[in-house]
C-alpha cells in the first residue's frame, strides 16, 4: 500500500507536465484541426534557449520567461512558414509537415547545442520531503511544478472564459463562419492559438527538463504520452487534456513502479486503443463522433 | 442604403444568380421570395461576403463593398443571420450575444445588449444557460440578437421561418418590422414562406432560378394569383 502511494506521489508532477503538453496539442487542434507533432520539438528548442539564458545570467526564472516568449514566437513562425502554405492543399499534408518541422528543429538544436544530453538542474531542492519518519517521493521542486501548472491552467481558463479574445478564440474553434459573420478576425485567432500553444509547451519543457536530461530528442517520449492524453480527452477539450494528462502521468508512474519504466509507452498505446474502441469521440469532446 | 447592381454568382457549376439588381432602403422590410433553389441563400451569402460574385456590384451607402471579407462587411454595418439558426450551442446565451460586435466600444455594446434583452426578454432570463437549451424559436431570436449586437444599419435575414411554428414566425417578423420602422434599419428578408414575408414587407421581389421575375409593392405581389401559381406554389 505504501508503494502505491509512493508511485502516485512520484507521478503527480510528471502528470501535471503531461497535462500542459496535452493542452498545447489541444490548443493547436482547436484552432486549425491539425495535430502538431512538432509541439514538443518546439518545447525542446525553447528549453535549450532557457538553458543558455540560465548559464549566461544565472537566473532560472529569467530563463523560463525568455523561453515562454520564444515559445510564442516559434509557435507563430511554425504556423506561418509551414502550416499556412501546406494547409491550403490539405490537412494531412499539414500534419506530415509538422513531422518535418520536428526533424528540422532536432537537427538545428544538435547543430547549435550539440547532441549530447545536458544537465538541467532544478532551481530548488529536488529531494523528497521528510515526514512521519520516512522520505516521501515528493520534493519542493515537485511542488513548484505543480504550482506553476495550476497557475498557468487557471490563467488560461480566465483568458478563455472571461475575456473577449478568449470568447473569440472559442467561437472561432466551434464555428468559424458564425465567428466571421460576427466580426471576429478568425485567422488571427488561429495564429494566436498556435502562439499560446507554443508558450504552454515552453513552460512544460522548462519544467520537465530537470526530471531527466536535455537532449534534442529527450522530449520525444512525452509526445506519445501527451498525444494519448489529448486524444482520450477528446482532442478539442481543454478540461479533458488537463484531466487525462494528469491521469496518464499517474498510470505511467504506477506501471513504471510495479513493472518497468520501459513498459510506459506500451501502456499509453493500450489506453489509446481502448479509448478508440469504446469511446472514439473522446471523453470530453464536443462532437458526437470522430473519424479515426 | 444597400444597392445590388447586376449581380451574378455561380454556385459550383450552377448559375445561382443571373444579373440581379435590387435596392434595400432603410426603415422597412424588403422581402425576396421564391421556391427552394431560387438562389435566395446565395444572394444573402454573397452580400455578407461568404461567396464571391462573378459579376456585378454591391454598394453600401454608395461605397463599393463587392467581394469584401465577411468580418469587414459586418464591421461596415451589414449583419447576416444565416439560415438554420446559427447560434453556437457550446456557448451560453450571453456569450453568443457578446460575440457580435467585439470591435465596438464597451458603452456601445452595453447599450446594444440592454436593447436585445428588452426586445427578446426570454434571452435575458436565460442569459447564463447554454444556447443548446433553447427552443427553435428562442434560438432564432438569439441569432437575430447576435446580429443586432454588431450595431447594423442593414439586417439580412435568411429564411428565419424554417422549422418554426407559424405563430412564432409571425411574432418574430412583426418585431423585426417594428424595429425597421423605429430605428431606420434596412431589412432584407429572404423567405420560402411568402405569405408571412409579404405581410411584414413593403416591397416584394420574386426570385426564380436565379432571376428576378417580378418586383413591386408587397401587397400587389401577395394578390397576384398568376404569380402565386407559377412561382410560389400555393
Amino acid at each position: 500500500m505504501i508503494d502505491f502511494i509512493d508511485y502516485l506521489l512520484g507521478g503527480i508532477s510528471s502528470g501535471a507536465i503531461i497535462a500542459l503538453m496535452a493542452l498545447a496539442l489541444v490548443l493547436v487542434w482547436r484552432s486549425t484541426r491539425v495535430v502538431n507533432f512538432a509541439q514538443l520539438g518546439q518545447a525542446m528548442f525553447t528549453t535549450y534557449i532557457a538553458l543558455t539564458v540560465r548559464e549566461l545570467t544565472g537566473s532560472w526564472f529569467l530563463g523560463l520567461i525568455i523561453a515562454m516568449a520564444a515559445g510564442l514566437i516559434v509557435g507563430v513562425i511554425v504556423h506561418f512558414l509551414v502550416i499556412r502554405p501546406v494547409k491550403r492543399l490539405d490537412t494531412s499534408g499539414a500534419i506530415i509537415a509538422t513531422f518535418g518541422v520536428l526533424i528540422a528543429l532536432e537537427a538545428l538544436a544538435a547543430m547549435v547545442w550539440g547532441g549530447d544530453p545536458e544537465a538541467f538542474p532544478p532551481p530548488i531542492n529536488n529531494s523528497g520531503y521528510e515526514a512521519f519518519g520516512r522520505i516521501w517521493p515528493f520534493s519542493p521542486y515537485d511542488l513548484l511544478v505543480l504550482a506553476s501548472v495550476v497557475v498557468l491552467v487557471l490563467a488560461l481558463s480566465v483568458v478563455f472564459t472571461r475575456t473577449n479574445v478568449g470568447l473569440a478564440m472559442r467561437a472561432s474553434a466551434f464555428n468559424p463562419e458564425v465567428a466571421r459573420l460576427s466580426g471576429v478576425r478568425v485567422n488571427r485567432m488561429l495564429v494566436l492559438g498556435w502562439a499560446i500553444a507554443g508558450l504552454v509547451g515552453a513552460v512544460a519543457g522548462v519544467l520537465v527538463a530537470p526530471l531527466s536530461t536535455l537532449s534534442p530528442t529527450s522530449f520525444d517520449i512525452f509526445l506519445v504520452f501527451a498525444f494519448t492524453a489529448a486524444v482520450i480527452g477528446g482532442l478539442d477539450s481543454l478540461v479533458g487534456a488537463v484531466a487525462f494528462g494528469i491521469g496518464t502521468g499517474l498510470v505511467i508512474a504506477l506501471v513504471s513502479g510495479y513493472s518497468d519504466s520501459s513498459n510506459a509507452p506500451l501502456v499509453a498505446l493500450v489506453l489509446l486503443v481502448l479509448n478508440l474502441l469504446f469511446k472514439p469521440e473522446g471523453v470530453f469532446s464536443h462532437h458526437k463522433a470522430r473519424a479515426v | 442604403m444597400l444597392r445590388i447592381d447586376g449581380l451574378s454568382v455561380n454556385y459550383g457549376a450552377v448559375e445561382a444568380l443571373k444579373n440581379v439588381s435590387l435596392d434595400v432602403p432603410p426603415g422597412r422590410v424588403t422581402a425576396v421570395i421564391g421556391a427552394n433553389g431560387a438562389g435566395k441563400s446565395t444572394l444573402m451569402r454573397t452580400l455578407a461576403g461568404l461567396q464571391k460574385p462573378l459579376a456585378g456590384r454591391v454598394l453600401f451607402n454608395d461605397e463599393d463593398i463587392t467581394g469584401g471579407k465577411p468580418e469587414d462587411i459586418v464591421r461596415m454595418g451589414i449583419a447576416l443571420v444565416p439560415e438554420g439558426r446559427s447560434t453556437i450551442p457550446d456557448l451560453t446565451v450571453e456569450e453568443n450575444l457578446k460575440l457580435g460586435g467585439m470591435w465596438r466600444t464597451h458603452a456601445q455594446r452595453a447599450t446594444s445588449l440592454t436593447r436585445v434583452y428588452a426586445l427578446f426578454p426570454v434571452l435575458g432570463e436565460r442569459r447564463d444557460l447554454g444556447a443548446d437549451t433553447l427552443s427553435g424559436g428562442e434560438r432564432q431570436q438569439l441569432a437575430i440578437g447576435r446580429a443586432l449586437m454588431t450595431g447594423p444599419q442593414a439586417l439580412l435575414l435568411d429564411e428565419p421561418s424554417l422549422g418554426l411554428a407559424p405563430l412564432i414566425v409571425t411574432q418574430i417578423l412583426e418585431l423585426v418590422e417594428l424595429m425597421a420602422r423605429d430605428s431606420g434599419l434596412a431589412v432584407l428578408l429572404v423567405e420560402q414562406n411568402a405569405v408571412t414575408a409579404l405581410r411584414v414587407a413593403k416591397t416584394g421581389i420574386v426570385l426564380n432560378l436565379g432571376e428576378i421575375v417580378k418586383s413591386g409593392p408587397a401587397q400587389e405581389i401577395a394578390q397576384d394569383e398568376e404569380l402565386r401559381h407559377a412561382y410560389l406554389g400555393y
